[in-house]
Parts: structure tokens; sequence; C-alpha cells
């Protein structure tokens, strides 16, 4: 199975792990990833807000780099995957913007015809690898580790462009989470936002809002958290000192993302998919990994 | 609730993988309403301001259910039947007034227009005074749209009349328009939930403001002077509001975001956030995390040296790309794109 890959800023900076992970796990599961080496930034939340022709432009042309290769989009970043969405939405939808965003491509002789597929990592687990071929490639299930799904906005809402009626009821990273072996748990952040969109200029709210969230995946007794969003990792991970001042309590909650999750269960080592470059260490995987070892194939 | 292994390799491929969980956890309208029979009884949970000593701050009771049963007919059984005290606010029991708005079951949802389930717990809407059991105080909310003064004034005479206005002009303030302020969004809003710790105004005051400064025959100067005090910057995007809006106000898309487009033209001072990210990007291709944390705050990034050490250590920043100002292999397309000939952005 062929993607053009889309990993976005983050993964290409702050979170590099989740882009070294993605391709260690793609390979396992036999997902061939063609980088688009000159894909921009989707424009974050900003563009999007205050400059419309330039946020359409970026994304469209993303999409036409793909559409160009013939091939579907995937991505690793919520907020990249909601922007291309809309995008792409947009450009189908209204015939002048879609004229006037190609005629600024043609310059790179590039043209959308709105044929491509975007799709989330998570969601080509579940649609394109599936549930059998997951579990016949789980080699060290990672028996009763407790997880606490985050999910992040830009994956389960706004409801015109995911359709849940309630977007709790998204249950796609705890099915993913079953699969691989793990238990995971109900709390009360598991939609919620991290705050990740105002951090650079006001980092206290996002503090404030993890810092709960973070507080009830520990009290339901979570070991780790898993994320499909390098910018909710950031917050969760990088943050946490600050959220542990905030809520007077250590926390000490490991966050993963999605792809070194589903990495552990297929055989990797925390240390190839660069666990330890978080900044609250896994300890608590070493054991599983360890374990996991001793378990005949 | 969780799934063996071996279980697991039976259940059917899930086709749409966003949405895993709808069909489970009856997600969808016809669901939720074809779930009971005659003679169910609902399990109703609903929170009280004032309770005796010792007894629960939820009081439970038993509804029987009817046909098309709304939370509305649910809350006024309860009245008729089980408590004549309970205080909860309704009057036209068809999704005009605004007035109903409850939390069931953690969602914001209008009482007069929400089927039951079978397990419910009701709950006044947060973020505003309760006065008793289910009646909150919207003194704030009124207070704060009053503040933004959402009405229209003009300088200039009429370009012709009648006047000119089309659809396409109008298309985000008529969104605006369809508010009936329930306050489902502003109950929703994490940033409103932190109190005093912005200034944010709240999605239900901005989608007031939106009915007139999204007009295009509102002057300048009027929607400055609003917006000036919207703190419209610290929305954090996370569609809570969008998601509970009984009125199906796409809020963040249309409203707010269009707002923060004018703010960013009328008063630029503050979106100096959102063009610092347009800047990294159009000159590099790519956000480089540690430029735009350099650009917005200035010296104010270097204040927790601890955290710079952490990040350091991790390889979590690259100091070196971000002096050297390296560019990506996507510069040049986001240079034509973002500044459009004019080499500025």
């Amino acid at each position: 199975m062929k993607f053009a890959y889309y990993p976005g800023c983050s993964a290409r900076s702050t979170c590099a792990e989740l882009n070294e992970a993605t391709h260690l796990v793609a390979n396992r599961l036999g997902l061939d990833l063609v980088q688009l080496d000159s894909a921009t930034c989707t424009g974050a939340r900003e563009l999007r807000a205050i400059d419309p022709p330039g946020f359409y432009a970026l994304n469209v042309r993303i999409l036409a780099l793909a559409e160009r290769q013939g091939l579907p989009l995937m991505t690793i970043c919520n907020t990249c995957t909601l922007n291309l969405l809309d995008a792409h939405a947009a450009f189908v939808s209204d015939p002048e913007l879609a004229e006037s965003v190609n005629a600024k491509l043609a310059d790179e002789k590039l043209r959308y015809s709105g044929r491509t597929k975007i799709s989330h990592f998570l969601w080509v687990l579940h649609e394109e690898i599936g549930e059998q071929q997951l579990l016949r490639q789980v080699v060290k299930p990672l028996n009763g580790l407790t997880v606490a799904a985050f999910y992040g906005c830009h994956i389960t809402r706004p409801p015109g462009r995911y359709g849940f009626v309630d977007s709790r009821n998204n249950r796609a990273l705890e099915r993913l989470a079953e699969i691989l072996g793990c238990r995971p748990i109900d709390y009360s952040g598991r939609t919620e936002c991290c705050g990740f969109h105002t951090a650079a200029h006001d980092e206290r709210v996002a503090i404030k809002l993890t810092g709960q969230h973070v507080l009830s995946a520990k009290a339901a007794g979570a070991a780790t958290m898993v994320t499909p969003c390098p910018l909710c990792h950031t917050v969760l991970d990088s943050f946490q000192p600050e959220m542990e001042k905030d809520v007077d309590r250590k926390l000490d909650m490991p966050v993963l993302h999605l792809p070194q999750l589903v990495g552990l269960a297929l055989g990797l080592t925390p240390e190839q998919l660069k666990i330890d470059r978080h900044m609250v260490p896994a300890g608590v995987l070493d054991g599983y990994a360890a374990a996991a070892s001793n378990v005949p194939r | 609730m969780a799934i063996s292994r071996d279980t697991l390799t039976a259940v059917a491929f899930a086709v749409d993988g966003r949405r895993i969980g709808q069909a489970e956890q009856h997600d969808t309208l016809a669901e939720r309403n074809l779930r009971f029979k005659p003679g169910d009884v609902l399990a109703v949970k609903v929170r009280r301001s004032e309770v005796p000593a010792g007894s629960d701050i939820y009081q439970a009771f038993e509804v029987p259910y009817q046909k098309w049963m709304r939370v509305l007919d649910a809350l006024n059984w309860i009245a008729e039947n089980a408590a004549a005290d309970l205080a909860f606010r309704w009057f036209c029991g068809s999704k005009m007034c605004g007035t109903c708005a409850v939390r069931m079951n953690g969602r914001e949802v209008l009482a007069c227009w929400e089927a039951v389930e079978p397990d419910m717990i009701i709950e006044p809407l947060r973020n505003l005074p309760v006065i008793r059991d289910l009646v909150v105080d919207r003194t704030r909310y009124e207070e704060k749209v009053a503040s933004l003064e959402p009405w229209i004034e003009r300088r200039e005479p009429y370009g012709a009349f009648p006047e000119p206005l089309t659809h396409k002009q109008m298309k985000d303030a008529s969104k605006a328009l369809d508010c009936i302020s329930c306050m489902c969004c502003y109950s929703a809003c994490p940033v409103i939930g932190l109190g005093n710790l912005t200034d944010f105004a709240g999605p239900a005051p901005l989608v007031q403001l939106g009915q007139t400064a999204l007009d295009p025959r509102n002057s300048p100067e009027k929607v400055r002077r609003s917006l000036e005090q919207s703190g419209i910057f610290n929305c954090v995007s996370c569609y809570k509001c969008e998601e509970v809006c009984p009125a199906s106000i796409p809020i963040v898309s249309r409203i707010i975001e269009p707002l923060k487009a004018k703010a960013a033209q009328l008063v630029p001072e503050m979106a100096i956030n959102s063009f610092a990210l347009r800047e990294v990007v159009a000159s590099r291709g790519r956000v480089d995390p540690t430029e735009l944390v350099l650009r917005v705050q200035g010296l104010r990034s270097l204040r927790n040296p601890r955290r710079i050490w952490r990040l350091l250590t991790r390889g979590k920043i690259n100091p070196i790309r971000t002096l050297l100002r390296l560019k990506t292999a996507a510069a040049a397309a986001a240079s034509h794109l973002l500044r459009d000939g004019t080499g500025k952005s």
C-alpha cells in the first residue's frame, strides 16, 4: 500500500521521534510512504483565519502534489488533517475558489482536480491495514498495559466533518489499543482540548487544561497516555513539570505517539522508537518490552 | 467494555475508521430514538441546589418512557409527579427561545430538542452561576454582550437605494443570526471554564458580535472598538462550541475565524502572533517552533531556563537551525504563495 506522506512541521522539529517511529512502523506494516519534499506547512490555525487565500493555496498545493503522484495522502497530525480536509471541502464546493487557487499553482505546473483522499495514520490502521492484519502482526501484545487515549480536537470535531453527535463516542483509539493487547481506560479528558493553539502566546491555558486531563487519566489508573497528534503530545509531555506545579501533584505520566504504541506491539524497542526523546521517561514500558520479549511468537 | 483478543478476530472490519464507536454508542439521532419501547423506565438523576443534609445532591427519579420523549418531557413529568419544587426554565418548547439548555450526561443540550437516554444525569449549564437547580444566572453573558456593543453604526451615506447587498457579503453574519442565545457553547467552552485567566469573551458573545461585526454595512471604526475587547485570539479552536450548538452554527469557522480576519485587518496588533507564524512559514516553508516562540514571546521566552535545558538535551529544539534560519525545501513555494509576488507577507 502506497501513500503520499505528510508529516507536518511538528514531526519534523520538536516531535522528530514521531516521524522516525512512523517510518519504522509503516515499514513493518508494509506501507510505502512517499515523502513530499516541497510540501509546506498547512498554516496551523492562524493562516485559515487571517489569510484564507494563503491557507487554501498551501493546502490545495499539498493535495495537488499527492494527486500528481496518484496517491492517497497520509497525515500524522490532527490539525494538518483538518486543515487539508477543510481546504479540500472548500475547493470542491466553490468553483471560483478552485479556479483562483489553481491559477496560483499553475506557475509550478500543478493543478488540483479534487481527487486526493486524505487519511490520518489512525484511520489507515483501521481502514487499510485492518484489524485482522494488525492482530496477525502483533508479536508483543502489550498485555494489560493501561492506556489513556487522548484524541485531541481536530480528529473528532467539528461535528460536520466527522459526523459524531457527541465526539466522546469516538472509540477508534481505544479499539486500536485493544488490538495491541492494552487495556484502554475511560477518563474525562479523552476528547478534550490540550490548548496548544494559544500556547505560543499564553501557555497558562494549556497548562491549566491539560493538568486536569492528565490528573483524570492518572486517577483512572492509566500507565501511559497515547495521542495521534504531535501538538497534543508537545503540551502533554513538554509542559508536564509546569502542570505538576499547577495541580500541586506529581504526575509522571508518559505520553506516547500513536505509532510508538503500535511499534512496541509490533516488536520494535523503545530505543528504536525514540521514546527516550520524551520529557517524561516511560520506565513503565521497559518492563513491558522485557516481559513481552519472553513471549514466544 | 473491553474486547478480548479472541472475540476481536470475530469482529467485522470497521470500514470507516473515522466513525468507529458511532454505532455501538448509538451516536445518531435515529439510533437514539429507536432504543426504547413503551413501558420502559428511564433512570434520571437531576442535580439539585438545595438538599437536606446528608442526602445526595443528585436526586434520582424513575420516569416512564413516552413515545418520542424529550429531556423536557422528562423534566415536566418529574415536576408534575415527583418534585414540584424542581426549578428549570423553558418557554417555547420548539428550539426558538433558547431558555431550556441543560447538561445531559455531560453534554450541553436543549431540553426541548433532545431525545431522552435510558440513563440520564441532568445538570445546570457550566460557567454561569446557578440560581436554583437547573436555572442559571445569565447576567455575566448579557453584560459581556452589551460591552461589545453589538449593533451597526454607519457614518457613510448609503451607496444606493435599495442598497446593494449580496448573499455572499452576508454569508457569515447570517449564520450568526441563527443564534438563539441558549448558552450551550458558553457552557462547553474550556477557555471560559478557566474563569478570568484570559480576557476571552467566549463563543456566545462573539456570535452576538458576529451578527453585526460581520455585516459589511457596519463602520470599521465601530467593529474595531468591539474587537479590541473581545480577547478573540485566546480561542483554542477546540470546536466544543460547534459540537453543542443546537442551531448548528459553525461557530469557529464561520464566526470566530472571520472575526479574527477582521481583527487582523482593523487591529493588527491583536494578530501579531498570527502574522509571526505566516512570516516564519513564508520565509522558511515550515514552522520552526523555536523561531515562532522567539518572535511571539521575545525575551520572555528565555525566562524558564530549566525548560530550555530540558528541550535542548532531548533534541527537541535546534538553535543552530533557528539562528541560521535554515530554509526547508518548501520555502520557495511558501514564499510564492504567501507573499503574492510582492516580497512582503
